[in-house]
């Protein structure tokens, strides 16, 4: 999955409409809430093998916090 | 990991009641703050639909002893020959005795007949159908009929947005039994204790039991999610993260010990825990979607102990080689591979409790009287 692609998965994965890049600052989506990480947690475990907890999405701040997690 | 094969049980029929009363989901706007983008979002997010919810004089066991009827009844089933009864559930009616023997006396069995209550939650089917095809392999019984189910519906406070909108209520019969020819089914048992607190009830138990002071307690969380000192609590993520280890590997490990591919097997019945989880292990084991129901929590909610029963009975089509995948509370899992090509598939009926339902204040009123020897005057 290229950077882009990952973008785009992001924008489902959150549900949002909001054009997402990686400075994107999670708290400023009113869409990231409960629901998101837990959606968050799914798709980088089934689409990278990547599992993740609540200390990390404590220590995340934007989307490119989440790429990097999923390895990109 | 316990792998465990049997050669001459068999399930010979499912049956599965639901309550009348259900709420769905569109009819809660005003959790998502009246805006009805945010409860569209929740539904394609985590599946939320409709739940059956038992009113509040409904036990487990009257709704047990209804499936178990029912099933007699269709199956035409002769209650003289039943050896044994299995229940599984985690909301006994009472503290004691155990539910096996109240369903027992309500069915009218013989008094030959074990009995034997299992507590354990979203693995318990699987695990109990274990004990029971153990039971029959070995022949100390040649059939067992196993009630399954729980009313996390009902006890859940419909404010506890965590956990009220993923729960609903549904108890099931099956009818297990010996059988001469070879009918063989694989299981794969696994358990780890250590994650014990990861859903748990802290209060009400031997442990903390209900006080004056603490049974008003209540505590909010950072995303408005509350627990209450009757309630549970639930670390969501860590269930994520365990299921993740645990139910693909248990697929396919279960059809390996089967010797079965995914083409040979006709469905894999998940636990219902929610859309998001039921669609992630698919995506993880890699199987096909049209063998996996996904909807089945959106028109039933997880129904705990019985939700892998729920997704069988939902089922529109005849029953055939068919994975069990089920995980939960303890934390616990079982997988079984099983030949349903033969069962008898009662499918899903409602549950409707007596005209005249004796309040929770009269029922105590009957106990005084009992209790001072005055009940028949």
């Amino acid at each position: 999955m290229n950077k882009e692609e990952f973008l785009t998965q992001m924008q489902d994965v959150l549900q949002t409409e909001e054009e997402l890049s990686f400075d994107t600052v999670l708290d400023d989506l009113v869409e990231w809430d409960s629901l998101s990480v837990m959606a968050t947690m799914a798709f980088l475990e089934t689409s990278f093998n990547v599992k993740t907890n609540m200390n990390d999405y404590k220590s995340m701040k934007t989307i490119g916090d989440i790429a990097r997690k999923a390895g990109l | 990991m316990t792998l465990s094969t049997f050669k001459h049980a068999k399930i010979s029929g499912i049956k599965t009641v639901i309550p009348q009363g259900y709420i769905d989901i569109d009819n809660e706007l005003e959790y998502f703050d009246n805006n009805p983008k945010k409860l569209e979002r929740a539904k394609k997010m985590v599946g939320y639909g409709r739940r059956y919810i038992a009113d509040d004089l409904t036990t487990v066991t009257d709704m047990a002893v209804d499936a178990a009827e029912k099933l007699i009844q269709e199956m035409k089933i002769n209650k003289e020959e039943i050896d044994a009864l299995i229940f599984v559930n985690q909301k006994p009616d009472y503290k004691e005795p155990n539910d096996a023997c109240l369903a027992h006396g309500r069915l009218d069995l013989k008094k030959d007949c074990a009995i034997l209550d299992i507590n354990m939650g979203c693995s318990g089917y699987v695990n109990s159908l274990w004990t029971a095809f153990s039971m029959i392999e070995s022949g100390a019984i040649k059939n067992c009929l196993l009630l399954a189910g729980d009313l996390n519906g009902r006890t859940i406070d419909p404010s506890d947005r965590k956990k009220a909108p993923v729960f609903g209520d549904a108890v099931s019969a099956s009818f297990i039994e010996y059988c001469a020819e070879e009918n063989p089914s694989y299981f794969v048992i696994g358990t780890d204790g250590k994650g014990w607190n990861k859903i748990l009830y802290p209060i009400g138990g031997t442990k903390i039991p209900f006080t004056h002071e603490n049974i008003d307690l209540r505590i909010e969380d950072e995303n408005g999610y509350y627990w209450d000192a009757k309630q549970s609590i639930l670390k969501g993520e860590d269930v994520f993260n365990f299921t993740m280890d645990v139910a693909p590997k248990l697929m396919n490990d279960t059809m390996q010990f089967a010797q079965w591919n995914i083409e040979d097997v006709d469905l894999f019945s998940i636990h219902q825990a929610n859309y998001q989880i039921v669609s992630s292990i698919m995506r993880k084991a890699a199987l096909p979607a049209d063998k996996v129901p996904s909807d089945v929590f959106s028109k039933y909610a997880n129904n705990s102990t019985t939700s892998v029963v729920t997704v069988l009975c939902d089922q529109q089509k005849p029953l055939g080689k068919t994975i069990l995948c089920a995980f939960g509370v303890g934390l616990a899992w079982g997988g079984a591979a099983l030949d349903l090509t033969n069962t008898y598939n009662g499918g899903i009926s409602t549950y409707y409790p007596p005209k005249e339902q004796v309040s929770h204040q009269k029922q105590i009123e009957n106990w005084i009287k009992y209790f001072k020897g005055e009940e028949n005057e």
